[in-house]
């Protein structure tokens, strides 16, 4: 993926492009917000992801994207900012960004997290049935079956699926599924994601010789196929 | 600090402003009483004199020139207050008790004027006066005077306007002398809030301006001024404590941190050791240090606000169900009973995901204490008072009565729960969570010794009714 990465602090810009490419992706940098601009609009643009600090010099991350949302290029954006307040948060999402993610964060968090935003772009369209491998989701009916056996999960248990089925293949963070599956934006004390990660876990793939969800060390969790 | 220069006080300016505004209206008035009383004596004078011309005029058409000669000869000798001069044609004095016409052109007829007189008193003195008189042409050519004194009506319009004028003169020296009073009193007003500034702005935060308790605009003033320092004080020494808080947080898991990735270089660089575990376990101390970070810009951010900025109404029941919906899971992981009674359309005004937290971190504490086999219990209700309150009971071992308000204290005082790591700065948040919703922390016994568990801990949040 290619991915913009507006930030004015040059030397975090780096070692975020270096994780990025480490990651497998292409990653062209900006320092500032006109900067930024430009290089969206630029012939050299088509960017799956575009990663953008809030504050910089001359025009602020939220300016940035408003600016790109007026004029139709609606590349997912995750906004970045040492800010941390929900308010914030709230502004962002307004401003037209569809992800937040709060300074000081872990690599992998931001890794996933724009995995998410990639993937989200390419899967548009409405699906009601949802399969990784063997694993079957209605979400009409709301059945979930492994290999045509049924699996009789919880409502909350339904959504942790669903949510990890739509981003198969990718890791999760602990933080992304509280936020997405509970809505809930702080970090617990204890990991009570392990706690209902591991009954998932009890119910999915207990019966069957090869584990679908995986523990992924450092980042979450990653549901595989 | 030294009090400015009187003279160069706002009052004092005001002052003199004032008073040059005084004096020349002073003077316009004057000018004009002056004016009008001096006219006043000039045509009365010209009045009588006019009716002596007149009386004399009919003298001389009944008689002609010898009648009018001796007319004027009787008078001038008699007691009127009147100076006559009778000239022939070439204005030669004839007859009066004038030496000769006042006039500048003696043969101006008719004509007025105003003219000194130079007289003796009976004691040989010299008087000077001033006269008025009017001269005019008899129809044979003979030219008449008549004038009179208007020196004492004169005297008496120039003592009212130095009376006035020397009034004026001790009214403006009042009026400085008052201008003056009221800067001294001003900039002794003054002098205490500029002190107080001077002081704060050399950095001393705790300086504060004199209320004299005479409830004038000033003490008004000062009033308002002390309550913005201390404001200023609390929200600095919040900052600070703030960042001490931080530092003290952080300093042990980064020295920790640090210790590891040098043992780890160290036996990386010997070929003992594989680099990846060590670089997982930094990834990971790094994560808690984050963490720990995220929780203590938290709690310093609320206790810096002091209130939630955007209060929004929510029922604290829904967000009770949701939490534990999160931790019923975690209980029956580690052998515990869960219960939750949860009561309906409990509305309170504040920050739904701070409050959320707040629950979640005490129903993480109790399911940390609480031993296998023991329970958790989440309620909410409405008291008798309206409030609504939150509460979380354990089994486990609870807080000792005595150590209870210690423990409430150490809430208030944030780095004092700090020294107890996790756990600590949960209860910590709970306590700011607390605070900015104006409601209170109450801890109680729980449900009591029962099969060697207990008492148990009940932690209480209770809001103001919304």
């Amino acid at each position: 993926m290619r991915i913009l990465v507006v930030e004015d602090d040059a030397e975090a810009a780096q070692a975020m492009c270096r994780g990025l490419v480490e990651a497998g992706h292409t990653c062209i940098t900006a320092v500032d917000g006109v900067k930024g601009l430009e290089a969206a609009r630029g012939g050299g643009g088509g960017f799956d992801v575009m990663v953008v600090d809030r504050m910089m010099p001359n025009m602020d991350g939220v300016t940035l994207v408003q600016t790109l949302r007026r004029e139709g290029d609606n590349t997912p954006v995750l906004f970045l900012s040492a800010l941390g307040e929900v308010d914030d948060r709230v502004k962002g999402l307004q401003a037209g960004a569809d992800d937040y993610l709060v300074k000081p964060y872990a690599f992998p968090e931001l890794i996933a997290r724009v995995d998410a935003l990639a993937r989200r772009r390419e899967t548009g369209s409405v699906h009601t049935l949802l399969k990784v491998g063997e694993l079957e989701m209605d979400l009409i009916s709301r059945g979930v079956t492994r290999a045509g056996k049924a699996i009789d999960l919880q409502p909350r248990e339904f959504q942790l699926l669903e949510y990890l089925m739509r981003h198969a293949g990718q890791s999760v963070t602990r933080t992304m599924l509280l936020e997405e599956v509970w809505h809930y934006h702080f970090d617990p004390q204890t990991n009570v994601i392990d706690v209902h990660i591991s009954r998932l876990r009890a119910k999915i793939d207990k019966d069957f010789d090869r584990p679908m969800l995986q523990t992924v060390r450092g980042a979450g969790y990653r549901l595989d196929g | 600090m030294r009090l400015p220069s009187l003279t160069r006080t706002t009052p004092f300016r005001l002052t003199l402003v004032f008073m040059a505004l005084f004096a020349a209206s002073a003077a316009a008035f004057l000018a004009y009483i002056y004016v009008a009383t001096a006219g006043e004596v000039t045509r009365r004078a010209d009045e009588e004199v006019g009716r002596e011309l007149d009386s004399l005029q009919a003298v001389y058409a009944r008689g002609g020139l010898p009648a009018l000669n001796q007319a004027m000869i009787q008078r001038a000798v008699g007691d009127r207050p009147y100076l006559y001069l009778l000239m022939d044609k070439a204005a030669r004095p004839v007859t009066g008790n004038l030496a000769q016409s006042p006039l500048d052109d003696a043969t101006r007829a008719p004509a007025r004027a105003t003219f000194r007189i130079t007289d003796t008193d009976p004691d040989g003195a010299v008087v000077k006066s001033q006269g008025y008189g009017r001269q005019v042409r008899l129809p044979t050519g003979e030219l008449m005077f008549v004038g009179t004194d208007i020196g004492p009506g004169r005297a008496a319009v120039i003592r009212i306007v130095r009376a006035i004028w020397g009034a004026g003169v001790i009214v403006i020296l009042l009026g400085l002398a008052g201008g003056l009073f009221v800067s001294r009193n001003v900039s002794r007003a003054l002098a205490d809030f500029n002190r107080a500034v001077a002081a704060v702005a050399a950095g001393d935060l705790r300086a504060r301006i004199p209320v004299r308790g005479v409830r004038d605009e000033y003490d008004e003033l000062a009033v308002g001024l002390n309550g913005m320092l201390e404001r200023v004080e609390r929200l600095m020494g919040s900052m600070r404590h703030a960042g001490d808080a931080i530092a003290h947080d952080l300093r042990s898991p980064l020295t920790r941190l640090r210790a590891r990735l040098e043992v780890s270089l160290m036996e990386v660089q010997a070929g003992h050791a594989d680099p990846q575990p060590a670089l997982a376990t930094a990834l990971e101390d790094t994560d808690a240090v984050l963490k720990t970070f995220g929780a203590v810009l938290a709690i310093s951010r609320l206790q810096a606000a002091g209130s939630i900025a955007e209060p929004k109404a929510f029922d604290v029941s829904e967000v009770a169900a949701g939490v534990s919906e999160l931790y019923e899971v975690l209980c029956e992981e580690k052998g515990q009973d869960f219960g939750a009674e949860l009561g309906r359309g409990l509305i309170v005004r504040g920050d739904r995901d701070f409050v959320a937290q707040a629950v979640a971190n005490l129903l993480d504490n109790a399911v940390k204490y609480t031993p296998e086999g023991g329970a958790v219990m989440l309620r909410t209700r409405r008291r008798a008072s309206g409030e609504v309150e939150i509460s979380v009971t354990d089994t486990g071992p609870g807080i000792p009565g005595a150590d209870r308000e210690r423990v409430l204290e150490r809430f208030v005082r944030l780095e004092q729960s700090r020294s107890a790591p996790g756990s600590g700065l949960g209860l910590s948040l709970v306590a700011a969570v607390v605070a900015a919703h104006g409601a209170r922390l109450e801890l109680d016994e729980g449900p009591g010794v029962l099969d060697g568990h207990g008492p148990g801990l009940r932690t209480v949040l209770v809001f103001p009714a919304a």
